[in-house]
C-alpha cells in the first residue's frame, strides 16, 4: 500500500515537472509553430497547387511535371551550382592561405589587415553589388584601368557578356564573404598549440608541408563548416544577382539564380505562388542533402 | 493660368457648383497612393492631390515614392496575402500590366464603371482596363514614342532636322556611322537586358507577343523577327552604347554621350532637367521597320490609376480621380507642360500647351507632334505574359547577335516562353 502510495507521487511529480517543463517551452513552441511550422506546412500545401494569383486549382504533381520540362529552372539550378562549385573553393582557399598569413606572429600590422579583411561582410549586399555594378560598368573603374594598364584595348562589357557577367557576381561574392570565412580559420589556428608547429619545424618540415599535414588536418572541422555554410549561401544566393542585373538575371539568364526566379515567378511574371513554393522546395532539399553529407562527414571522423 | 483668370474663374464655379449639387457626402480621410518616378508621376499626382485640396480642403493626400518594380512587388505581396490594410488607396500600374493584375486578383480593384465617362478617353486605354464588361481604373498617361536627338551633333555630322523625319531603322544606322565617323559619338544606347526597344518596333507594325486572342504569335511574327534583326544590325554596326541598367541608361544620352534615344514622351522631363542643353535637342518621329504595315509611331509603357476595392476612403479616390483626371483640361495642359505628360483624355488634346513651340527642343511644337503620333500608334492587344516574353526575347538576343540564323532564334523564344505562360 506504501509502495503504491510512494509510486503515485512520485508519479505526480514526475506529471508536474512535465507539466511545468512545457508550460516554460510553451511561448517559444507556440512561436516556433506560428512562423516555422505553419508556414512550412502551408507552402508545402501550395505547392501543389497552381495558377494564377489567386485564382488557384489543386495541380497534384503537375508542378513537378512543369519544373522537369522547364528549361528556365534547369538554367537556374545549373547556374546555382556553377556559382557554387566555382566560387566556394576558391574563396576557402583564399581564406584558408590569409588566415594562415595573418596567424604569423612576426606579422607587423596584423590588427589593421585582419580589420581590412573583414570589413566587406559588414557592407549591405545590396550596397555592395551596386558598387560592383558601377565598377563593372561599360565606364566603370575597371575597364578604365586595365585600359589604362595597356592591358586591353577596348572597353569590356562585363555585365552583357554572358560569361563575364559570371565572372562579375563570382567576383563580388568572393570579396564579400572570403573576410567572414577567414575569420573562423584565425579563430580555430589560435587554439592550435603552437609547438606542434615549432616541434615540426625543428624536424625541418618546410613552411608548406607543415601548412598542407599539419595546419589543414587540424582545421578540417572548421573547414567542413565553413564549406557547408558558403554552400547553402550560394544556393540562396539573391541579392547580388538582383542588384547587379535590375532583377532580370540576365544577359541570357546567366546569372539567374533559382531565388531569383522564384522571386521572378511570385512578383515579376504572373504569379503562381505553388510553382514558386514547388521551386523554393527544391532549394529545401538541396540544402538537407547537403546538411546530410555534412553529419554524415562529421560522424566519420569521431 | 494668370493669363486666363476669367477662364479659370469659370471653371472653378462650374466645379464648385457641381460637387455642390451633386452633394457627395463630406469626404474627410487621407488617400495613400503608390507610384514611381519623382519627376514624373509623383510629380503629376501631387499636383492634382493640390487641385483637389483646393475645392475639397478636407482630404489629404500622401503620396509615396517607390520604385516600379517595388511598386508591384508590394501590390502583388498585399493583393495575395489579404492584409488590405497594407495596401494603398489608388495605384499606378503599367498599361501592360493592368490585364494580369485584373485576372489574377479578381474583386482586389474597384470597379469604376459609371463613376467616370470612359468615352472621354483614348479607346485603347480603357480597353486594357476592361474585363468582363467592367472597366476599372482611370486612364493616365500615353507612352507615345519619338526619337530625340541631339541637333549638334548631327548637324556636326552634316545631317538636318529634315533628314531624320520619317525614316526606317536601317537609315538610321546609316546615319548613326556617320555621325560616329564625325562627332565620336556613339548614335544610340540601349538595354540589352530590357525588351523596350523590341516593344517599340513591333507595335509600330501592330503586333504584339500575342495576337488578339491572347495567344503566342513568335514564329510566324514578321515585326517581331524585323524588331529582332534591328537591334542585331545596330549592334553589330556600332552604333549602340550598351547600358547596364537603367540608370546608366538614362545617363548615355543625359551626359551627351550619345547622339539620339528612342522612346516614350514621359522621357521629357527627365531630359529637360539638362537646362545646360537646352535647344540642343529636336525630336522626329520613331523609325519604322522596313516591312509593309510598319509606321512612323509607336508606343512604350504608359500607365494608369486603380483604386482598391476594400480600401477605406474607395469613394473618395475615384471621386478625385474623377474630378481631377476625368475631366480637368486646365490640369492635362499644366502638366503637358511642366513635365511632358500627354494624358489620354481626348478633350485635353485641344489645349493651348499642344500648340506652343517649346524651346528647349529649338522651338518645335513637340507637344502638337507626339498628338499626332499618338494617333496614329497602332493598337495591339497586351495579354497577360509580357514580362515572360521580354525575358525569353533578351535571353536569346545575344544569340542572334552572335549570327544564329533569326526563324532558329524566334523558335527558341517560343520554346522558352511556351513552358513560362501557363
Amino acid at each position: 500500500m506504501a509502495n503504491v502510495m510512494a509510486q503515485n507521487r512520485r508519479g505526480g511529480l514526475k506529471r508536474y515537472y512535465d507539466v511545468n517543463g512545457w508550460l516554460f517551452i510553451a511561448p517559444a513552441l507556440l512561436l516556433i509553430g506560428i512562423f516555422l511550422i505553419y508556414p512550412i506546412i502551408s507552402s508545402l500545401t501550395l505547392s501543389v497547387y497552381s495558377g494564377r494569383g489567386m485564382m488557384m486549382k489543386f495541380a497534384g504533381f503537375g508542378n513537378l511535371v512543369r519544373i522537369y520540362n522547364d528549361p528556365i529552372f534547369w538554367k537556374a539550378l545549373t547556374n546555382t551550382f556553377t556559382f557554387f562549385i566555382i566560387q566556394v573553393p576558391i574563396m576557402i582557399v583564399l581564406a584558408l592561405v590569409i588566415a594562415n598569413a595573418l596567424n604569423n606572429p612576426k606579422l607587423r600590422f596584423s590588427g589593421l589587415l585582419r580589420t581590412a579583411i573583414f570589413l566587406p561582410c559588414v557592407s549591405s549586399l545590396v550596397a555592395y553589388s551596386i558598387l560592383f555594378k558601377s565598377m563593372f560598368s561599360v565606364d566603370g573603374i575597371v575597364n578604365r584601368t586595365l585600359i589604362g594598364l595597356g592591358l586591353m584595348d577596348q572597353p569590356l562589357n562585363w555585365l552583357t557578356d554572358p560569361f563575364w557577367a559570371k565572372v562579375v557576381v563570382i567576383t563580388a561574392i568572393t570579396w564579400r564573404w572570403t573576410g567572414y570565412n577567414m575569420i573562423f580559420y584565425l579563430a580555430a589556428l589560435q587554439n592550435i598549440d603552437r609547438s606542434i608547429d615549432e616541434a615540426a619545424r625543428i624536424d625541418g618540415v618546410p613552411s608548406w608541408g607543415r601548412f598542407f599535414y599539419l595546419t589543414v588536418p587540424m582545421l578540417k572541422p572548421v573547414i567542413l563548416f565553413t564549406t557547408i555554410t558558403s554552400t547553402i549561401g550560394t544556393l540562396q544566393l539573391f541579392d547580388e544577382v538582383y542588384s547587379l542585373t535590375e532583377g532580370t538575371g540576365g544577359p541570357s539568364n546567366a546569372t539567374l539564380t533559382l531565388s531569383l526566379y522564384i522571386y521572378n515567378l511570385t512578383f515579376r511574371f504572373m504569379p503562381n505562388f505553388g510553382y514558386a513554393a514547388t521551386i523554393s522546395y527544391v532549394i529545401v532539399v538541396l540544402v538537407a542533402l547537403l546538411s546530410f553529407l555534412q553529419f554524415y562527414a562529421v560522424r566519420e571522423r569521431r | 493660368m494668370d493669363t486666363l483668370p476669367l477662364k479659370t474663374f469659370a471653371l472653378r464655379a462650374a466645379l464648385a457648383g457641381a460637387t455642390l449639387l451633386a452633394a457627395a457626402p463630406a469626404f474627410a480621410g487621407e488617400i495613400t497612393i503608390w507610384c514611381w518616378d519623382p519627376n514624373f508621376n509623383v510629380a503629376v499626382m501631387r499636383e492634382a492631390g493640390a487641385r483637389y485640396t483646393k475645392a475639397h480642403p478636407e482630404t489629404t493626400f500622401n503620396i509615396v515614392d517607390f520604385a516600379k518594380a517595388d511598386v508591384e512587388q508590394k501590390l502583388q505581396t498585399g493583393l495575395a496575402s489579404g492584409t488590405t490594410n497594407a495596401l494603398p488607396d489608388i495605384v499606378l500600374i503599367e498599361d501592360y500590366g493592368a490585364q494580369k493584375f485584373l485576372q489574377s486578383f479578381p474583386d482586389a480593384f474597384a470597379p469604376m464603371t459609371g463613376k467616370v465617362d470612359y468615352s472621354g478617353f483614348a479607346p485603347y486605354k480603357v480597353e486594357l482596363m476592361t474585363l468582363e464588361g467592367k472597366t476599372y481604373g482611370m486612364p493616365f498617361d500615353s507612352g507615345v514614342t519619338g526619337l530625340f536627338y541631339r541637333r549638334d551633333y548631327l548637324e556636326q555630322a552634316g545631317f538636318k532636322p529634315a533628314d531624320l523625319e520619317n525614316i526606317t531603322w536601317d537609315r538610321y544606322i546609316e546615319i548613326g556611322k556617320a555621325v560616329e565617323a564625325k562627332t565620336g559619338k556613339k548614335m544610340t544606347t540601349q538595354e540589352l537586358n530590357n525588351g523596350g526597344m523590341t516593344r517599340i518596333m513591333m507595335q509600330s507594325a501592330g503586333k504584339w507577343y500575342f495576337n488578339a486572342d491572347g495567344e503566342l504569335d513568335v514564329t510566324g511574327n514578321a515585326a517581331l523577327k524585323g524588331a529582332l534583326e534591328a537591334q542585331a544590325k545596330m549592334v553589330k554596326a556600332g552604333i549602340v552604347k550598351p547600358a547596364t541598367g537603367w540608370n546608366d541608361y538614362v545617363n548615355a544620352f543625359t551626359s551627351g554621350d550619345v547622339a539620339s534615344v528612342v522612346t516614350g514622351v514621359w522621357i521629357t522631363g527627365t531630359i529637360k532637367a539638362q537646362t545646360a542643353q537646352a535647344g540642343k535637342w529636336g525630336v522626329a518621329p520613331t523609325p519604322r521597320l522596313d516591312m509593309a504595315g510598319s509606321t512612323n509611331a509607336s508606343n512604350l509603357g504608359g500607365s494608369s490609376w486603380y483604386v482598391i476595392e476594400s480600401s477605406k476612403e474607395k469613394d473618395e479616390a475615384i471621386s478625385f480621380l474623377a474630378e481631377i483626371y476625368g475631366k480637368d483640361v486646365e490640369f492635362y495642359q499644366k502638366i503637358l507642360a511642366d513635365r511632358g505628360a500627354v494624358g489620354s483624355l481626348t478633350a485635353a488634346r485641344s489645349g493651348a500647351v499642344y500648340q506652343q513651340a517649346d524651346a528647349f527642343f529649338g522651338g518645335e511644337q513637340v507637344w502638337q507632334r507626339f498628338s499626332d503620333w499618338l494617333a496614329k500608334v497602332p493598337p495591339v492587344t497586351y495579354g497577360i505574359f509580357t514580362n515572360e516574353l521580354d525575358n525569353a526575347v533578351t535571353a536569346n538576343m545575344q544569340a542572334l547577335i552572335a549570327g544564329k540564323p533569326a526563324d532558329e532564334v524566334l523558335k527558341d523564344i517560343e520554346a522558352q516562353a511556351q513552358t513560362q505562360i501557363q
